[in-house]
């Protein structure tokens, strides 16, 4: 049965399948990237592998003055990316059957559909279009 | 040689006789012859004799009367100036004797005359002084009649203002004891003032102990609140740094959890834990955020008793300076009503002096009031007696003009006599 972990980007509810992180952890301490565009929060030491920090409500156009506490780290190599997050909620089990039905026109290629964990709506990050995009985007 | 009138007309009878017989004696020598001739011859002779004696002394005597009457008639006449001279003769008789009567009456006469007009005349004179001293006397007791009047009218007056001011007087000495009573209630309202202004200062001089007191008890108190709030700081710190543990568990939870499920099948049990562990850090941050939440309460309680309790401090401040502004207030009025007490005081021994010094003005007064009565009397009595005076010496001029008119119809009367000084200067 898969695990989501639910997050929040200002004032909105993500959920993150946990198979895909690696680690989730404080804001540390992050390196200045020369002429990074403004996503792009800086760098990051995690056990000596240097991973960039995406401030993902900025580059989800949602918010552009968050504060972000938290980071959620992938794995280092094939994604080697960390997601820098408003707080973090908890994991849940994830069940398909809690799938809102939704239109075309709500979806998102970064959501891959809505999910009701307890009256609370979650965005379910499609992580891999994420991933892809940044990798055809010219950092 | 002095022959008596009957002498005389002795002898001139015994001539008479003595040439009726002589006559017939010679009568036989003419040589006439009838008898009855003789006779008639004789006695015709004898009556010749006698006619011619008779006549001779007759006239004598008839004009030495004559003399004698017409001095007698010019003394009478009041003419002294001249003395009675009968012709010489050998023979003076009793005219002579009258004449030199006539003469010394007419003499002392004539002094009587000339003493009687001198003093006639000083009387006059006298008189007229005396009627003009007397007139003079009757205007002086005239004046001092007036005088006295106006004295007596001055004294009438005199005692009616004596006895206004003997009126005025006893309603002084009444308002003074008016005076006396009202300053008495005045001291008796000052000491009243004085014990109760002396109590307001005690009262106020403890109310403000007891603000001082609640004062000092207000600023520990404010001192405890605010050691309270440093207290409740530091058990916030403590609730912060339970809070960021219980953060720290949550997140190790979730690595936990991640990490379990990475281990797949085996990692089930840690799972189980790792979400035990999550519930507490949950319920532990619930519990944080809790006391978190009572330390906000109680902080903003203390904050607002804080405030309060220093606009209580402010209140005390304002209070105890009212206090102190009463306090000196309650002084001033003690050393005020204390001054005034004295004041008071003084006044009532000077309204008792005045008292006792309006009971002698009274009697004084009434003394005065007496005399003046008195003097009004005398001066009424000298005015009477002073008219009574001024007619004495009105008729006592009358007196003296009717002397000096008496003296003067006198001298006239003895104008009437001629004296030889007036006939002398004629």
């Amino acid at each position: 049965m898969r695990q989501v972990l639910i997050f929040r980007l200002g004032s909105e509810w993500f959920g993150l399948e946990i198979s895909r992180i690696q680690e989730i952890s404080e804001m540390p301490q992050l390196d200045f990237i020369p002429r990074a565009p403004v996503w792009l929060m800086g760098a990051m030491n995690f056990h000596g592998n240097v991973m960039p920090v995406l401030d993902l409500g900025r580059y989800l156009d949602i918010e552009t003055l968050m504060t972000v506490n938290k980071v959620v780290i992938m794995p280092p190599g094939k994604e080697g990316i960390a997601l820098g997050v408003t707080e973090v909620f908890r994991i849940v089990y994830y069940d398909a059957n809690a799938c809102l039905p939704c239109r075309q026109e709500t979806k998102n290629k970064f959501i891959k559909n809505l999910y009701d964990y307890e009256g609370l709506v979650v965005n379910m990050l499609d992580i891999s279009t994420l991933i892809e995009e940044l990798n055809t985007s010219q950092i | 040689m002095r022959v008596e009138i009957s002498y005389k007309f002795t002898m001139g009878f015994i001539l008479v006789v003595a040439s009726v017989v002589g006559f017939n004696l010679l009568v036989p020598l003419l040589g006439l012859e009838a008898y009855w001739w003789h006779q008639v011859f004789s006695v015709g002779s004898a009556l010749l004799v006698g006619l011619i004696l008779g006549s001779l002394f007759s006239r004598v005597f008839t004009n030495n009367i004559r003399v004698l009457r017409e001095a007698a008639e010019r003394i009478s006449s009041g003419d002294l100036s001249r003395s009675v001279r009968l012709r010489d003769t050998v023979f003076p008789d009793e005219t002579y004797d009258l004449a030199l009567s006539l003469n010394k009456v007419n003499n002392n006469l004539r002094e009587l005359v000339g003493a009687v007009r001198v003093s006639s005349g000083q009387v006059a004179d006298s008189a007229q002084g005396l009627s003009a001293t007397a007139q003079e006397m009757t205007a002086s007791s005239h004046e001092l009649s007036n005088t006295v009047e106006q004295i007596s009218r001055g004294a009438e007056s005199q005692a009616e203002t004596v006895e206004t001011t003997s009126r005025l007087i006893k309603e002084m000495e009444v308002s003074t004891e008016l005076v006396v009573a009202a300053a008495g209630k005045v001291l008796e309202a000052v000491d009243l003032t004085v014990s109760t202004a002396q109590q307001g200062g005690e009262t106020a001089r403890r109310t403000m102990e007891g603000m001082k007191q609640i004062l000092l008890d207000v600023e520990q108190s404010g001192e405890q609140v605010v050691s309270f709030g440093g207290q409740l700081q530091k058990i916030s710190k403590i609730v912060d740094v339970i809070n960021s543990v219980a953060q720290k568990t949550n997140l190790l939870a979730l690595n936990a959890t991640i990490e379990a499920a990475r281990a797949g099948e085996y990692g089930r049990g840690f799972a189980v834990v790792a979400e035990e562990i999550r519930k507490l850090a949950d319920s532990t941050a619930d519990s944080a955020g809790e006391i978190t939440q009572l330390i906000g309460n109680v902080q903003g309680d203390g904050l607002s008793v804080e405030k309060s309790l220093r606009a209580s401090i402010e209140e005390m401040d304002k209070g105890k300076k009212a206090i102190d502004l009463t306090s000196t207030a309650f002084s001033e009025i003690i050393d005020t009503a204390v001054n005034a007490q004295s004041k008071a005081f003084s006044i009532t021994e000077l309204s008792n002096k005045q008292l006792e010094g309006a009971h002698y003005l009274v009697g004084a007064i009434d003394d005065i009031s007496q005399v003046v009565s008195d003097n009004a009397a005398a001066t009424e009595e000298g005015s009477a007696a002073t008219e009574q005076q001024s007619a004495s010496m009105e008729e006592m001029a009358h007196s003296a003009q009717d002397l000096a008119r008496y003296a003067e119809s006198l001298i006239d009367k003895v104008k009437l006599f001629q004296l030889e000084n007036s006939e002398s200067s004629d």
